[in-house]
């Protein structure tokens, strides 16, 4: 195994954290942290979010202890306390949350001792370990998320029927997270659900505070937000449902299908709710049916992207849009168990078809293996060639020299995109497959 | 001793007692020499910003031939995702090939943070040598090696031999300075000790026969500034190489075969340019930036100057200026009264400033983001033109002190550094950027463009104005109340 990652997809948990927090509506973090890891992460974003960079409260307008040598060695507990004193004076806030960084950690403050007087009823103040060495952005996403339920959501409230939390989504590192996390909600409300989405700019902190009211928790990722749902279930007792990101028709169908079953829902509802969001989606796609016919505009595709995206993606090319995937990599770190869940997900498509699947997050080692596959599937008798063509990549933008060297066409929809620009445009749901069909089409005539 | 004998630069708060927290105004700056710092406690509150890797990693993931290998946990460099834009242009505008930058890491986890993640990088580098045959791995300290104690100069020490690869060890630790600009020096030091050594290959160079100089371009340029500032010094006759950024390692030994360094940036440059002359003997200016009127037709006199070229250089001059003048007459009568705030590094500030003063603008306040002796002759100049007296701000950004002082002076017009705009964005002010590769700003040629791109935004600057009437900056209404530099810990002595 090698001992580096070439141009790691994702940031660390503080990253991850910083942009969950911004993500919240009207918080302020207080990062207890060197100079360095709120830039850090507003570069990243600059650099690879589809231009979105902070929100209320971000890249360098996060309140920050500054941690210098004198902290590391003497420990940073009073700067800390002075830093959170003056937030409160300076910054307008409803939500405050305390995020630690790699040297906050190893340094050992304590924290939650810090935070614990300046708690009261007027001042909602948490606290979050986030520090880099702990893994992933994605990671920062959980750890935050956890913490809110944990310190911040109110326990005992009655159950209000129809009420569901929406989890596996982390902000910025899913670029499409806003539009993703709008497109679940307006799915789910054709069922008459009420859907907290937490970073939306639909949300509030009223309703965050009051998400152990819901009667399921919806987790779709195969990854991300099994630990708070796991957490939630404990404390506030709500059951969870997982499923996959549903991207386009027949992964929405199926999500529809199984939420109305956890909620007990009248399953004629469903199937109606099914049947015309499926007539209006093919309804909208007619239109195309001559130049996607007579264009040629099926393709071989090699899917590159984080755990949420690459089985997604996979899905809705193969079940839906009649495409032929063939290679699947996956750019996040995941344990054994994680990785044989996406392996089940990705050996259940209609077709019976098995693509090559690949856990790597090494932007060179990630070319090399579809390259590979490529080669490999190559047959060539004199001048007859027959290779994996027409072809497709769906990644980040760090994969356009690979589709470059395929002849292929390219799209950047997982963590870099640095060549799009995003605000509330996502792929969730009916609606997000026909997204996805306008983006991936438009990739293959932008020269017409 | 030099400095280059030890493993790692000191920071600069040692070295030029550089500072970065202060208010006042122009008149305290100029009538005395700013003593604004407290040692490590400048201000009660702070908004975190940005530390000596990002600006580092500017230089390094430019450098063709090179990989950067951050030894840290994995966040650490990430920013690279955004400095990779500059680094594709950077690479298309000079060889004609988009090409991205290649940054690694050692990606730090929980057990290398109790074992010690020497071993890692060991392998790490190892590795990286043979799969990617770089001529220079530069290999970054992050915070988390700075604590738990890798050597990482050991390390290399122990293995350069056994490696094809230059490895230049690069000390970023971000807990260890507030001095951003220290990663100039960390990135120099770690060249003027690997790259610039005597070898057999380097001594083969061959000293160029014209008179040549280092141009010492800096990250924040473009290719577009430096071609303008070759076409000035190649009218004096001069030959031009361009160090650091962008340079190719096998030619970086060929700076200590210059007649001259110039510097575009003295903020950037005195390290490794004072190293030059030490052990090379090459003289250097280091006075300002070639940014504005006034400040290049300056920059060019103390070059010519060197070379006794004095006439030759003030026919330029006066060609240059005259039609620069007359280009700029479209733009100078809007310009004329309009109110402007600069924020950015403290020369960029300050040429900038005396540029928007010659343009027409009546200069309201200026920011910079740190403060040393250096820099003492632009406040002299900067108070000339203007001969007003206004707000001064030595802020490491500090975006909340910024949106108090925009309220009160209300300026027409913001300039501030990359991810510095927002604030005054969001205020409804119309802005232009300091700092995005590739949007002239250095030279003549450079000041006229920057008056285009500001009659541009002035004549509409609908989308600041309109969003500023839906969203809210993130401050208290009774922080505007305050004094806008009431968090800033005045040192002993101070009035």
């Amino acid at each position: 195994m090698k001992h580096f990652i070439e141009r790691p997809r994702f940031t660390c948990a503080l990253g991850g954290a910083i942009a969950t927090v911004t993500a919240l509506p009207r918080a302020v973090h207080i990062l207890h942290a060197p100079p360095g890891c709120a830039g850090n992460t507003a570069w990243t974003q600059m650099g690879g979010c589809g231009l979105q960079v902070g929100g209320y409260c971000g890249g360098i307008s996060i309140p920050g202890t500054n941690v210098q040598e004198r902290e590391v060695v003497f420990g940073g507990s009073d700067r800390l306390e002075e830093q959170i004193q003056n937030t409160l004076k300076v910054m307008d806030a409803d939500l405050y949350v305390v995020l630690t960084s790699c040297v906050a950690e190893i340094i050992g403050d304590d924290v939650d001792s810090v935070i614990a007087p300046f708690q009261n009823d007027e001042t909602q103040i948490i606290s979050a370990e986030t520090g880099g060495f702990k893994g992933n952005s994605y990671l920062g996403y959980e750890i935050v998320l956890e913490s809110i339920l944990k310190n911040y959501v109110t326990r005992g409230e009655a159950t209000v029927k129809g009420r569901v939390n929406l989890w596996g989504i982390a902000p910025s590192f899913d670029v499409f997270w806003r539009g993703n996390l709008e497109g679940l909600r307006q799915l789910l409300s054709r069922l008459g659900l009420e859907v907290n989405t937490f970073f939306t700019v639909d949300d509030h902190l009223d309703g965050i505070r009051q998400a152990s009211s819901a009667q399921l928790n919806i987790v779709v990722s195969d990854v991300l937000g099994w630990q708070a749902a796991e957490i939630s279930q404990e404390l506030h007792g709500i059951p969870y449902l997982v499923s996959p990101l549903p991207i386009g028709p027949s992964a929405s169908d199926l999500f529809l299908r199984r939420v109305g079953e956890a909620l007990s829902l009248r399953e004629a509802l469903i199937e109606e709710v099914i049947t015309t969001e499926n007539q209006r989606y093919y309804k909208l796609l007619e239109p195309l049916t001559d130049c996607y016919n007579d264009m040629d505009l099926q393709r071989y595709a090699a899917v590159v992207g984080d755990s949420n995206y690459a089985t997604a993606i996979t899905a809705f090319l193969e079940n839906d849009f009649g495409w032929l995937p063939q290679v699947i990599v996956i750019t996040d770190t995941l344990i054994e168990e994680q990785q044989e869940r996406i392996i089940n997900r990705l050996s259940s498509l209609k077709s019976g078809r098995i693509p090559k699947i690949i856990f790597k997050g090494d932007s060179t080692d990630i070319a090399k293996c579809i390259k590979d596959h490529w080669e490999g599937s190559k047959t060539q008798y004199g001048k007859y060639v027959n290779a994996l063509s027409p072809a497709f990549v769906v990644g980040s933008s760090l994969d356009r020299p690979l589709a470059q060297e395929l002849g292929a066409a390219h799209l950047s929809i997982s963590f870099p995109v640095s060549n799009r620009a995003v605000i509330d445009r996502g792929y969730t749901g009916y609606q997000g497959g026909l997204r996805l069909i306008e983006d991936l089409i438009s990739a293959i005539i932008v020269n017409r | 001793m030099s400095y280059f004998l030890l493993k790692e630069p000191p920071r600069r708060e040692h070295r030029l007692n550089a500072c970065i927290a202060s208010g006042g105004t122009l008149s305290d700056m100029k009538n005395r020499k700013m003593r604004c710092c407290v040692p490590d406690g400048e201000r009660t509150f702070t908004q975190n910003n940005i530390c000596l890797l990002l600006p580092a990693l500017g230089m390094m993931n430019s450098i063709p031939n090179s990989v950067v290998l951050m030894h840290g946990a994995v966040g650490c460099g990430s920013s690279s995702h955004g400095g990779n834009v500059g680094v594709r242009a950077g690479n298309n505008h000079r060889w004609g090939v988009i090409k991205d930058g290649t940054w690694l890491s050692t990606a730090l986890n929980e057990s290398d943070v109790i074992c010690g993640g020497e071993e890692k990088l060991e392998a790490a580098i190892r590795e990286i040598d043979e799969h990617y045959k770089p001529m220079i791995i530069f290999v970054v300290a992050g915070c988390v090696p700075g604590i738990i104690g890798d050597d990482v100069d050991g390390v290399a020490q122990r293995i350069q031999s056994e490696v094809s690869a230059n490895i230049l060890p690069v000390h970023c630790e971000g807990f260890k300075t507030k001095i951003w600009a220290t990663a100039y020096d960390a990135v120099y030091h770690a060249i003027g000790r690997v790259m610039l050594q005597d070898t057999s290959k380097n001594i083969a160079l061959k000293k160029p026969e014209k008179p040549t100089v280092n141009l010492m371009n800096v990250s924040s340029m473009g290719r577009v500034d430096e071609v303008e500032l070759e076409r000035l010094l190649r009218a004096l006759g001069l030959e031009v190489n361009i160090f650091p950024v962008f340079s190719k390692p096998e030619k970086m030994y060929a700076m200590t075969h210059a007649d001259l360094s110039i510097s575009t940036c003295p903020t950037h440059d005195d390290y490794l340019l004072k190293h030059l002359q030490e052990k090379y003997g090459i003289p250097f200016v280091l006075k300002h930036m070639p940014i504005g009127i006034g400040n290049t037709s300056e920059w060019l006199r103390n070059v010519a100057a060197f070379f006794q070229l004095e006439n030759q250089v003030e026919k330029i001059i006066a060609e240059e200026e005259a039609e620069l003048e007359t280009a700029l007459q479209e733009f100078k009568e809007f310009f004329r009264g309009k109110k402007v705030f600069v924020s950015a590094g403290e020369f960029r500030a300050l040429a900038t400033a005396i540029l928007l003063a010659e343009l027409g603008f009546e200069v309201v306040a200026v920011r910079s983001f740190h403060h040393d002796e250096f820099a003492d002759s632009e406040y002299e100049k900067l108070s000339k033109i203007t001969a007003k007296d206004f707000p001064l701000n030595i802020a490491n950004c500090q975006p909340f002190e910024e949106a108090n002082l925009i309220r009160r002076v209300k300026p027409d017009l913001f300039l501030g550094h990359m991810n510095g705009n927002s604030t005054a964005a969001k205020l409804g002010i119309a802005t232009n950027v300091i700092y995005n590769v590739g949007l002239q700003f250095i030279g003549y040629q450079g000041a006229y463009q920057l008056a285009r791109r500001l009659y541009r935004q002035l004549t509409n600057p609908g989308f600041n104005q309109n969003i500023s009437k839906w969203v809210q900056l993130p401050y208290s209404e009774d922080w505007y109340q305050q004094d806008p530099f009431a968090h800033i810990k005045q040192s002993e002595g101070e009035v």
